[in-house]
């Protein structure tokens, strides 16, 4: 097999101690860590070179000034992005930060369809989350093995609670600290303000539905100044890029961090296509990058290397990088990689109209809501439960404006008057379900499908367990209840039958599962490679179970956990 | 130098740069600056004569007329119109907004005698809300059915309303002089008192 020697390749020798794969949320924080110990290291994104602030194009445009009126272009997101542009944070405000569909294919089975949402562009989907940051419960981290299902974590809540800390502390979580086992406290800045129909809302569900608990939303946007970012201003569509930094990314946030230790070398447009394993040394030596612009090909020799390139683009990498020694895919001595595939259960959002609190109103546009955390089958309760495990829902604020209520009948000064003022309230429940790992959610790839640079696409099979489909059913059952208490007017709710499809929450995960057994997860209880001492895998692949909250926050921790044992490994000469 | 000043200096560096295209299919015009820009509106529709750019102006000012705040004519919204129907509508959605036209054009004076312009006030009126009543079957007219891109099949004056309010509150004039516009608020409160007469923020959340 190709060493990094193969004279097909340019010769490059540039030597760094640790290669990090992805600027995302996870490589954005190996690029801090690695670099802050001193490491010299250089990070490699397939996406353009967006530069923090000055390239956030759509920042602050009002809508006069988007083509059409920020009417959506429909002939070219259809061309060009017609999975992309189904995200709400999707327009052409943001456009330059998104994977372009069609230069960029995958495969994914019509009867177990996969939705892969993607940026292109360095800071990766770090420019686009939802930002919602939480920490996972102990009871997460014992869900596989007191139930059966995956295999055990190799750690629990009291591993990463200090690494939770680290990051915390960093990227600056506002929320309020409300002593939950089921929802620990993170390191809060102060908690953002609330509407005054939450307080309502809250008041009511303690007297009418007191087993539940509502917290404002947990959010890695500032409240105020912190680590030389500012405060929120408040002006709203945070995925257009904030060049105030106040919402956290690896553009505003970890990767300055990097490069002010002069130790980062980032590279953009360099799409990365296999690793290079040694067999005598049973190490990876390099990396082989194709430049998406030329498409020359160059390789990076290091004696470190993370893998953050998100889930599937991680899966790929490992798979396309197979040897004599590792048939089936690098690090795959297990056969776990590329199976286990999880994400959220996402429900359609249970819409309440609110005719309380009509003569308050709100200024500036709060980028959180609020969050209502797993209540069902915690520790001790709903033995009865048709299902295993939990969900939370998030909870949404909008006032009507002339956007819903348009395509009424009426002329002149009437009209006019209705479409400027604002109607009733809403309070929109979106549920996020836990999901089972199981096997057959995998990714593979296609030998006879190459994308544009001569690389096998990825082929994506993922359905529902009959678990996630009654915990659809009891998300209903339990947002009806929840509409009702909370003293919705009226209320759509989600339905009986699941629609969600798997990707959608954009919460995907767990194809190189962690565990301490080498023959059923690809790495160990520090995201090593059980195959492979010199490769670290910390973005949401490594995960062997899903909780119910938003994973990032949990992967930054992992990330920065992992960072540390690594670059110990490294100086004690054990890598 | 404060945030506002920074922006304008960050747009001024910006625009105009050049950046690689190969292997993407972003256009040029996408990097620059959108806050810098040029309105939408400021570009000049070729799209219909101006017999009919007059006929659109008058259905516009009849939907959103001026009031104690400007209307649809002072936010430039029959340019809106045109250039959407030019370069947004689609072929089928085209065609209905043709012969709309069409039949304000030539209809509409075979039977009132004059040109739909030079009616008077409560004839255009109840020529358009019989145009109204005519489409009410419309699927335009369901309840909660806006959050999408077009109804293709709507008829004209559907396609008029839709394109004169869009126009109307996502225009300069609209959002700055009759809905309530901060874009920089600096702070949240959810909390603050509403008067029976207040406007709303453009903005939906998110």
């Amino acid at each position: 097999m190709a060493t990094g020697t193969d004279p097909m390749i340019a010769a490059q020798h540039i030597d760094f101690d640790a290669i990090v794969i992805g600027s995302g949320i996870t490589g954005g924080w190996a690029a801090k860590e690695l670099t802050e110990k001193g490491l010299r290291v250089l990070v490699l994104d397939r996406g353009k070179n967006i530069r923090h602030g000055t390239d956030y194009l759509g920042e602050h445009a009002p809508d006069w000034k988007a083509p059409f009126q920020d009417k959506p272009d429909r002939e070219l997101f259809a061309r060009e992005y017609p999975l992309q542009s189904k995200n709400y944070a999707f327009s052409e405000f943001n456009r330059q930060f998104w994977n372009n569909d069609r230069d960029n294919p995958y495969i994914s089975n019509p009867e177990k369809p996969f939705e892969w949402f993607r940026a292109d562009a360095v800071g990766g989907r770090s420019l686009l989350w939802g930002r919602q940051s939480y920490r996972w419960s102990e009871q997460d981290f014992k869900s596989n093995s007191d139930d059966g299902n995956g295999i055990p974590w190799p750690i629990g809540y009291t591993d990463l609670a200090p690494w939770y800390s680290h990051v915390e502390k960093f990227a600056g979580i506002s929320g309020q600290a409300e002593g939950w086992p089921e929802l620990p406290d993170s390191e809060f800045l102060p908690p953002m303000n609330s509407f005054a129909l939450e307080r309502t809302i809250k008041q009511r569900l303690a007297k009418k539905a007191p087993d539940l608990r509502m917290t404002i939303g947990r959010s890695a946007v500032l409240t105020r100044d912190h680590n030389g970012r500012s405060a929120c201003h408040y002006c709203g569509p945070c995925h257009r890029g904030c060049s105030t930094g106040s919402y956290f990314s690896s553009q505003s946030a970890t990767l300055p961090a990097a490069r002010a230790t002069g130790n980062l070398t980032l590279k953009s447009d360099a799409v990365v296509e296999r690793l290079i394993y040694d067999e005598q040394s049973g190490k990876i030596t390099a990396v082989q990058v194709i430049d998406a612009n030329s498409g020359e090909r160059h390789s990076y020799s290091a004696r470190l290397f993370f893998l953050c390139a998100s889930t599937v683009a991680t899966t790929q990498l490992l798979l396309n990088s197979g040897s004599d020694k590792f048939p089936n895919g690098l690090a795959n001595h297990s056969g776990a990689l590329g199976q286990h595939l999880m994400d959220h259960l996402e429900s359609t959002p249970v819409v309440g109209i609110f005719l309380d609190d009509m003569d308050r109103y709100y200024f500036g546009n709060r980028p959180n809501g609020s969050y209502i955390p797993r209540f069902r089958n915690l520790p001790g309760q709903d033995a009865d439960s048709e299902f295993l495990r939990g969900y939370g829902f998030q909870a949404n604020v909008l006032r009507a404006n002339w956007k819903m209520a348009y395509n009424q009948k009426g002329f002149g000064a009437d009209l006019k008057d209705a479409l400027r003022k604002p109607g009733f309230w809403i309070w929109a429940l979106t549920g996020f379900g836990e999901c089972l790992p199981r096997p057959s959610n995998r990714i593979a790839l296609d030998h006879s499908k190459l994308d544009r640079f001569g690389i096998p696409q990825v082929s994506i099979e993922f359905d529902w367990s009959d678990n996630e489909q009654a915990m659809w059913k009891d998300m209903n059952q339990q947002s009806a209840r929840i509409m009702k208490a909370a003293g919705a007017v009226f209320y759509q709710g989600m339905g009986d039958t699941n629609t969600a499809i798997g990707g959608g929450a954009i919460h995907e995960m767990g194809t190189a599962r962690m565990g301490n057994d080498p023959a059923q997860s690809v790495l160990n209880a520090h995201n090593q490679a059980h195959d492979v001492a010199n490769l670290f895998v910390t973005d949401g692949s490594c995960m062997t179970s899903s909780s119910c909250v938003n994973p990032s926050l949990t992967y930054m921790a992992l990330t920065a956990r992992a960072c540390d044992y690594a670059s110990k490994q490294l100086a004690a000469g054990a890598i | 130098m404060n945030r506002r000043e920074l922006l304008q200096c960050a747009a001024i560096l910006v625009s105009g740069v050049s950046v690689s295209r190969l292997g993407f299919s972003l256009s040029d015009e996408q990097w620059t600056y959108l806050a810098n820009a040029p309105d939408y509106i400021a570009r000049t529709p070729a799209y219909l004569s101006p017999s009919q750019r007059e006929i659109i102006a008058v259905i516009a000012d009849i939907i959103i007329p001026e009031t104690d705040t400007p209307g649809a004519i002072a936010a430039g919204v029959p340019r809106y119109i045109e250039l959407m129907a030019a370069d947004w509508l689609n072929d089928q959605e085209r065609g209905i907004f043709d012969a709309g036209v069409a039949y304000m054009e030539t209809a509409i004076p075979e039977e009132y005698g004059l040109p739909f312009v030079q009616l008077n006030p409560p004839q255009q009126l109840q020529i358009l809300e019989a145009m109204e009543a005519q489409a009410s079957d419309s699927s335009w007219y369901e309840l909660g059915n806006v959050q999408r891109d077009f109804v293709s099949d709507a008829p004209f004056i559907c396609q008029m309303k839709e394109l004169t309010i869009w126009g109307f509150f996502t225009s300069e004039v609209g959002v700055t002089q009759v809905l309530q516009y901060d874009p920089m608020p600096m702070h949240f409160d959810g909390d603050t008192p509403l008067g029976p007469d207040d406007s709303s923020s453009p903005e939906f959340l998110i």
